[in-house]
C-alpha cells in the first residue's frame, strides 16, 4: 500500500524552453496538455506526454505566476506581476480581454466550473472575481477581508477557498454566503483540494503540508521533511488521493502516504527549488517545475 | 459562410430579374443579408421578404402580421357602403375562408386547403353515418333475415378507424398486442397454455355473464376466446377513477365499512367475467370499460369490440346503484358465496398494493443488558481535598521520632508528600499496595513508623494550605482597597461590569487620573516576556526599569518618570525606546489576553449597550498567563464563521441562488466623515447577528498578533518587531490604564520627555471636538431610539469605522506614503520569515504599495492618519501601525481627558437641542448632515 511503487518517480521527460525560472506548471482538464509560465513573461503550451512544444504566448509584461486552462480547452487565463488579469484565446494565442481591478502582483488564477468566471488571488490581500461573459474588465466581486496576500485560490462548484499568508485557509460558500475561516497558525503558501473535495492541503511556511478536513476544519495530518520557508510552492494530492507531493526548496520531491504521513518517496529532481508540482487527473504522471527552467514528466 | 461563397464565385451575365424582386424593400434585404449574418447574433434581424421586421418587442419578439400587428391597412379603415338599385343589383358576396386570409396566411397553408375527411373521423356522427350508408349498400346486395331497412337508430354498424382496419388487414386482431412476430410466436404458445388452464372457469362464468347483462343477447360471443386475446394486450392501467354519483370526499360506507366489501366483491366479479386477468381487484380499470352501450344489440356476425362499449357511459352502474341502495341485500349476497369475498380479503389490503409473499424484514430483538449484581446506581465521589485538608488543619497529631531506616525515612517523606497533595485517593493506594509490600507498612496504624508518617503528612499538609493561601491572587480591587482607593462601580467586577453611561465615565476620570496608576500586576509574567530586549542588556535593564515604575502600583512617580541611567540619551532616542517599551508591555499583556479574550466577550456581549462599555472592562479578567507557545498549539487550527455576501451575478454565473436575495443591501462604506461618526464597535453587529460569532474578528486579531509574537519570539533580532504586534482588539482596557497611566507618557513623547503636560492647544481642542462628536454621535443616536421607541438597528450604522477620522480617498490623506508603510508592516513580520520568495518570483515588497483603499473595514480600531508622524520617522519600517493606533488613541484619549468636563456639559446641551426636535428621521444619512451640521457649530 505504501510501497509508492505507483508513484511517478522515473523521469520521463524534461522540457525545456523557458528562459529562466518557471514559476508554475499545469495540467490541463483531461491531462493530455499542460500549460507552463515564468520569470520570462510567456506562457508555454506542451505535450508532455510526447514532450513536445506547441505554443507560445507572450503578452504578458511581467512575469507570469499561474496559468489555468478551461475545462473546453478554449480559454486560458493567467496572471503574474503585471496586476492584470490575462484572459486568451487558446488556438489564436490573441488576449481576449484583460481584467483589472488588482492594486498588486496576481498569485493565482483560476476559472470556475462553468468557466464563466475568473476568480484571480493577489498580492493586495484580496480574492477578485471577473465576469467572463461581460465585456467589462472590472471585478463583479472583491473579497478583502485577507490580512495579507493571498498566494492560492481553488474553486469548487459552490465555493471560493483560498490560502493567505495571514495564516488562514478561507472558504467562501456562495450558497449559503459564508465565509470561514480556518486559521492555521503559520503562512499559507498554497492550497491544494483533495479529489474528493472534502479536504485541503494547505502548505505552510513553516515546512509544513497540513490538511485539513473542509466540512470541520479540523487538521487531520501534518507532512513534513521537505523545506518551504520563502518561496511559493505548489503542493498536490495524487490521483488516487493516497499520497501527498510537494516540491522542496533544496529541489527535491517529497511522497508522504496520506494517512499515516511517512515519506514514502523522495528524490533530487531539481537542481533549484521546485516552484510547482501538477499531477496528472487520471494517470500516475506528475510534472514538476523549477527555478532551473526545466519542466520535468515523472511517470512510474 | 454563405457571404463568403457568394464571392467565391464568378457570374456571368446578368441575372434575370424575378417581378417580385423588384421591390425596394426586397432588394434592400438582399442587400443587407450578407452584411446582417456577419453581425453578432443579437444584433441580427429576422426579416419577411418584404423586408419588414418580424420578430420585435421585448423577449423572442412579437410576431409581425398585418399591418403593424393590426387588422387595418395602409389607408385605415375604410367602410363599405352598401348600394344597391333597381338597375344596379348588389350582388349577393359569397364568403369563404379565402376572403379572411391574407397572403401570409395562404402561403402557410401552402394551397392544401384544410378539408374534412369522413375516412379519419373515428368516432364522429358523420363516421357512423358513413358507416351506416355503408351498411345500407350491403344489406340491399344480400338477402337478410330481417326484411325491410332496420331502423336506423337500433342498428348501429361498426366503423372502424382506418388505422384500425390497416392493422388487421395487417392480420392484427383485436385485442391482441402489436408486437414482432416472434415474440408472438411464443406468447402463442404461452396463451395456448393458460388457455387450457383457464378453460374451466371461464366457461362457468359465461352462462351468468349472460343472465345478468342488460343487453342480454343470445347472439353473445365467446368470451373465453376473447379473453385469452385481450390478455395478450398491454393493460393500460390507471387509478381508480370516481365512478358513483356521490359528492367529492363522501364514503357510503363510512359508518358500514362491510358493505364496501361487499360492493369491491361484487366489482371485481363482474369485473372478472368483462375483463378476465386484465383488472386487479376491481381496484384499476383498464383503458375500456366494457360496457356495452345501452338499447343496442350486437349484430350475430360481429364480436363485441370496442366500438360497441358505450363510449358516453358514466360509469355508473345500476347493479351497483342497487349495491348501494340495498346494501343487506348484497351482504346476504354476499355472505351466501364466502369462499370469494375471502379470496377477495386475501387480496391488497391497499390499493394497488399486494402482500409481499415472503417478508424479508424482521423485527430484531435484543435483550437488555446484563446488570451487574454489584452495581450501584448512585456515584460516590472521592472524598473532596478540602475535607481531608481541614481535617488536618484541626488536631496537629504528636511529634514522632523518624524512624532509623533511611530508606524508609525517605519512603514515608516521599509518600507523606503525596498524599498532602493529592489527597486520600493516594493514601487508598498506597494501603492496597502496603497488604503485599512490607515497604508500606507503615500506613498501619501501630507499625513502625506510623506516628512519623502522621506527622509528616499534617506538616505537608499545613504547609500546603499555605501555599495555596498565599497563591491566591491579589485582585485589582483588593488591591484598591489596599491603597485606599475609591472602588468605582464600573470596576466592580460581576454582571454589571458595563452599565455605566459613558458620561459618568468621563466625569469620574480628572478625580480618578490623580488618585493612582493602573493597580496591574506583571510579577507573573513568563520570563521570556519581561526580557523582550535580551540583546541588549543596557536596553533590557531600562525596560525592567521602566516595568517597575509603571507596574509597582500605588502612587506616581511625579515628574521624573525616565529614570537617571539614560540621561545620556537623546530626548528623541528616549521618547522612541519610551514607545517601544510601552508597546512591549502592551505586547505582553496581549499576550495574556490571548487565552481570556472569548471568556469575557461571550459574557458582556449581552450588557453591551452603550458605547463605551466594552471599552472600559475590569483588569481583573487578565489571569493566568499562558506561554504563547502553548496557546498556539490549542488555538490551530481554528475555524471562525463570518456572513459573506457574494454578488448577485457572482451567484449567477456560479449557477446557484443568491443567499441574500431580496435581503436589504448590505451596508455601503461610509462615503463622509461624518459618518463614520456614527460609532459602533464591530462586537455589536456580530452579537446582534448571530450569538456564536460574537469573538468573530477579536479572537481572530488576538491571535494572530499571539503568533506573530510567537514567531518573532525566538530570535533575538526580531524582538523589537515582535512586541509591536499589530493592535486591532478593541479589548476591554483597563479604566485606569485607559484614561491615564498611558496618557502621561504619550504627551511626555509629544512635548518631549521632562516637559509639563501641555499639548499643542490646536490639537488638544481639535481632538476634544473629534472625541466629543464621536461620543455625542454615539449617545445621540441611542436616545434618539429611545424616544422613538426603537432598537437602533446595528446593522444600519457603518459598523468598522471605529476612529474619529473616517476612511477618505487616498489623495486627502497627508502623508499617504508613511502610512501606508505602516499599513504594511503587519504583513512584514512574516517578510522577514518569508523572505521576499527568493530570487525566482520577483516579490519584493513595494514599500509604496498604496492600501489605502483597502483599508482593513473589520478591524477594530482602524487606522487614524491624521495623527502626528513625529514617530514614525527613522524606525516606521519597523514599526507597526498598531503601535501608531494606539498613541494617536492615546492621544486623543489625553485630549478626551482634559475636555472631559467641558465635554460633559457640551453633551447634556447637545442632547437636550436634540430632544427638541421633534422631526427626527431615522435615516443614516440624516444622521450624518446633522453630525455635520453639529461639527460645523462645535
Amino acid at each position: 500500500m505504501a510501497s509508492g511503487s505507483e508513484l511517478p518517480v522515473n523521469e520521463s521527460s524534461v522540457l525545456k524552453g523557458h528562459e529562466g525560472a518557471v514559476l508554475a506548471v499545469r495540467f490541463n482538464a483531461d491531462g493530455n496538455y499542460c500549460l507552463s509560465c515564468g520569470k520570462d513573461r510567456t506562457l508555454q503550451l506542451w505535450n508532455p506526454h510526447r514532450g513536445i512544444h506547441i505554443k507560445t504566448y507572450k503578452s504578458h509584461g511581467r512575469e507570469v505566476r499561474d496559468v489555468h486552462v478551461t475545462t473546453d480547452n478554449a480559454k486560458l487565463v493567467s496572471c503574474g506581476g503585471d496586476r492584470q488579469v490575462f484572459y486568451w484565446d487558446v488556438s489564436s494565442g490573441r488576449v481576449i480581454r484583460k481584467f483589472r481591478g488588482h492594486d498588486s502582483e496576481v498569485n493565482s488564477v483560476k476559472f470556475n466550473e462553468y468557466n464563466s468566471v475568473v476568480v484571480s488571488a493577489g498580492y493586495d490581500r484580496s480574492v477578485r472575481a471577473f465576469d467572463c461573459r461581460s465585456q467589462s474588465s472590472e471585478p463583479i466581486q472583491i473579497i478583502d477581508t485577507f490580512q495579507d496576500s493571498v498566494m492560492s485560490v481553488h474553486l469548487t462548484k459552490t465555493e471560493i477557498i483560498a490560502g493567505c499568508v495571514d495564516g488562514t485557509v478561507r472558504t467562501f460558500d456562495i450558497r449559503i454566503g459564508r465565509e470561514l475561516v480556518d486559521q492555521l497558525g503559520h503562512p499559507v503558501n498554497c492550497i491544494s483540494l483533495s479529489n474528493d473535495s472534502n479536504c485541503v492541503l494547505a502548505s505552510c511556511l513553516d515546512s509544513t503540508l497540513r490538511l485539513l478536513d473542509r466540512s470541520a476544519g479540523e487538521l487531520l495530518q501534518e507532512y513534513k521533511g521537505h523545506k518551504c520557508k520563502s518561496f511559493k510552492m505548489d503542493c498536490c494530492l495524487t490521483n488516487t488521493d493516497a499520497h501527498v507531493a510537494s516540491g522542496s526548496e533544496d529541489g527535491f520531491i517529497y511522497f508522504w502516504d496520506l494517512v499515516d504521513a511517512s515519506i514514502v518517496s523522495s528524490f533530487r529532481a531539481h537542481n533549484s527549488v521546485v516552484t510547482s508540482v501538477s499531477y496528472h487527473p487520471k494517470d500516475s504522471c506528475m510534472l514538476t517545475s523549477s527555478v532551473d527552467g526545466t519542466i520535468k514528466v515523472w511517470r512510474k | 459562410m454563405a457571404d463568403g461563397d457568394e464571392e467565391a464565385y464568378v457570374y456571368f451575365g446578368t441575372p434575370i430579374e424575378r417581378e417580385e424582386d423588384t421591390s425596394s424593400r426586397k432588394r434592400k434585404a438582399v442587400a443587407e443579408a450578407g452584411t446582417v449574418r456577419a453581425l453578432a447574433p443579437w444584433k441580427q434581424e429576422v426579416k419577411d421578404e418584404e423586408g419588414r421586421r418580424r420578430f420585435h418587442g421585448a423577449f423572442t419578439g412579437g410576431y409581425s402580421a398585418g399591418y403593424y400587428n393590426t387588422v387595418g391597412s395602409k389607408e385605415g379603415w375604410t367602410p363599405q357602403t352598401f348600394t344597391s338599385s333597381r338597375k344596379n343589383r348588389a350582388e349577393v358576396k359569397k364568403q369563404s375562408i379565402n376572403s379572411f386570409l391574407d397572403e401570409d396566411d395562404l402561403k402557410h397553408i401552402g394551397g392544401n386547403a384544410v378539408e374534412t375527411s369522413m375516412q379519419y373521423d373515428t368516432f364522429g356522427s358523420t363516421a357512423a353515418e358513413f358507416a351506416r350508408k355503408k351498411a345500407e349498400e350491403e344489406q340491399k346486395k344480400r338477402p337478410s333475415a330481417i326484411p325491410g331497412p332496420a331502423p336506423d337508430e337500433i342498428v348501429l354498424p361498426a366503423s372502424s378507424s382506418i388505422g384500425k382496419r390497416l392493422l388487421m388487414k395487417m392480420g392484427w386482431r383485436q385485442g391482441s398486442s402489436i408486437k414482432d412476430s416472434n415474440a408472438e410466436a411464443l406468447y402463442e404458445i404461452r396463451r395456448e397454455a393458460r388457455k387450457a388452464f383457464l378453460a374451466f372457469p371461464s366457461g362457468n362464468a359465461e352462462p351468468e355473464l349472460l343472465e345478468k347483462d342488460a343487453v342480454g343477447t343470445d347472439e353473445f360471443p365467446d368470451m373465453s376466446t376473447d379473453v385469452s386475446h385481450k390478455s395478450g394486450n398491454t393493460p393500460v392501467y390507471m387509478l381508480d377513477p370516481k365512478q358513483d354519483m356521490c359528492g367529492l370526499g363522501y364514503d357510503p360506507f363510512k359508518h358500514a365499512p362491510e358493505f364496501r366489501d361487499s360492493k369491491k366483491l361484487r366489482e371485481s366479479k363482474s369485473g372478472e367475467k368483462n375483463k378476465g386477468k386484465i383488472r386487479m381487484g376491481g381496484n384499476l380499470l383498464s383503458s375500456s370499460s366494457g360496457k356495452y352501450a345501452p338499447g343496442f344489440g350486437i349484430g350475430a356476425l360481429e364480436e363485441l369490440d370496442v366500438e360497441d362499449e358505450d363510449i358516453y357511459a358514466s360509469g355508473f352502474d345500476y347493479e351497483q346503484t342497487e349495491v348501494e341502495l340495498e346494501p343487506l341485500k348484497a351482504v346476504k349476497e354476499s355472505n351466501s358465496d364466502t369462499m370469494l369475498r375471502l379470496e377477495h380479503k386475501k387480496q391488497a389490503s391497499l390499493l394497488g398494493f399486494k402482500p409481499a409473499s415472503d417478508s424479508e424484514y424482521k423485527l430484531e430483538r435484543f435483550r437488555p443488558p446484563t446488570i451487574p449484581p454489584n452495581f450501584r446506581p448512585i456515584h460516590k465521589f472521592a472524598v473532596p481535598l478540602d475535607q481531608t485538608l481541614k481535617d488536618y488543619n484541626n488536631a496537629p497529631p504528636p511529634d514522632a521520632l523518624p524512624p532509623e531506616d533511611a530508606n524508609l525515612r525517605l519512603l514515608i517523606d516521599g509518600s507523606a508528600a503525596m498524599v498532602a497533595r493529592c489527597g486520600k485517593s493516594i493514601e487508598d493506594v498506597y494501603m492496597e499496595k502496603s497488604k503485599t509490600n512490607p515497604l508500606f507498612f507503615f500506613l498501619r496504624s501501630g507499625a513502625e513508623g506510623h506516628d512519623y508518617y502522621i506527622r509528616k503528612l499534617w506538616e505537608n499538609k499545613q504547609k500546603f494550605v499555605g501555599e495555596s493561601k498565599q497563591a491566591e491572587k491579589l485582585t485589582s480591587e483588593k488591591r484598591g482597597r489596599i491603597l485606599g482607593e475609591r472602588p468605582l462601580a464600573s470596576t466592580t467586577f460581576g454582571g454589571n461590569v458595563v452599565s455605566v453611561k459613558a458620561r459618568e465615565v468621563i466625569n469620574k476620570q480628572p478625580t480618578l487620573g490623580e488618585t493612582s496608576t493602573k493597580p496591574i500586576s506583571l510579577a507573573d509574567l513568563p520570563e521570556s516576556a519581561t526580557k523582550a530586549f535580551k540583546h541588549d542588556p543596557a536596553k533590557q535593564e531600562r525596560f525592567e526599569q521602566f516595568l517597575k515604575e509603571k507596574y509597582q502600583g500605588g502612587l506616581r512617580a511625579s515628574g521624573t518618570v525616565i529614570s537617571t541611567s539614560i540621561s545620556t540619551m537623546s530626548e528623541d532616542n528616549r521618547a522612541r525606546e519610551r514607545l517601544d517599551f510601552e508597546a512591549a508591555v502592551e505586547a505582553i499583556e496581549k499576550g495574556k489576553w490571548n487565552t481570556q479574550i472569548s471568556a469575557p466577550s461571550a459574557d458582556t456581549a449581552k450588557d453591551l449597550l452603550g458605547f463605551g462599555e466594552d471599552r472600559f472592562v475590569p483588569s481583573t479578567f487578565i489571569e493566568n498567563p499562558e506561554t504563547k507557545e502553548e496557546a498556539t498549539k490549542a488555538v490551530y487550527p481554528k475555524r471562525e464563521q463570518f456572513e459573506w455576501r457574494p454578488s448577485p451575478i457572482l451567484c449567477k454565473r456560479f449557477d446557484l441562488i443568491d443567499p441574500y436575495m431580496g435581503k436589504p443591501a448590505p451596508v455601503p462604506r461610509p462615503r463622509s466623515k461624518m459618518d463614520s461618526l456614527v460609532f459602533l464597535p464591530e462586537t455589536f453587529k456580530s452579537t446582534n447577528r448571530e450569538e456564536a460569532k460574537s469573538p468573530v474578528r477579536g479572537s481572530l486579531e488576538a491571535s494572530k498578533s499571539g503568533l506573530k509574537e510567537a514567531e518573532a519570539e525566538p530570535s533575538g533580532t526580531e524582538a523589537d518587531v515582535a512586541p509591536t504586534s499589530p493592535k486591532n482588539v478593541e479589548r476591554p482596557v483597563d479604566l485606569y490604564k485607559a484614561i491615564f497611566s498611558d496618557d502621561s507618557e504619550d504627551e511626555v513623547v509629544d512635548a518631549g520627555p521632562t516637559s509639563n503636560q501641555v499639548p499643542d492647544p490646536v490639537k488638544s481642542s481639535e481632538g476634544a471636538n473629534k472625541t466629543l462628536n464621536r461620543l455625542v454621535a454615539g449617545d445621540f443616536l441611542q436616545s434618539l431610539g429611545m424616544e422613538l421607541g426603537l432598537e437602533v438597528p446595528p446593522d444600519n450604522r457603518p459598523g468598522p469605522p471605529l476612529n474619529a477620522n473616517p476612511i477618505s480617498p487616498p489623495e486627502q490623506r497627508e502623508s499617504p506614503k508613511g502610512d501606508d508603510r505602516n499599513n504594511t508592516a503587519l504583513t512584514e513580520v512574516e517578510d522577514t520569515k518569508s523572505k521576499d520568495y527568493g530570487s525566482t518570483v520577483d516579490y519584493s515588497r513595494e514599500k509604496k504599495r498604496s492600501h489605502s483603499r483597502h483599508r482593513r473595514r473589520r478591524s477594530r480600531t482602524p487606522d487614524s492618519d491624521s495623527g502626528s508622524d513625529s514617530n514614525s520617522d527613522s524606525d516606521g519600517g519597523h514599526r507597526s501601525r498598531s503601535k501608531r493606533r494606539r498613541d494617536r488613541r492615546d492621544q486623543s484619549r489625553n485630549r478626551d481627558n482634559e475636555s472631559s468636563d467641558e465635554a460633559s456639559l457640551y453633551r447634556k446641551e447637545r442632547r437636550k437641542k436634540h430632544r427638541s426636535r421633534k422631526h427626527h428621521e431615522h435615516k443614516r444619512k440624516d444622521y450624518g448632515d446633522k453630525h455635520t451640521d453639529k461639527k460645523r457649530r462645535s
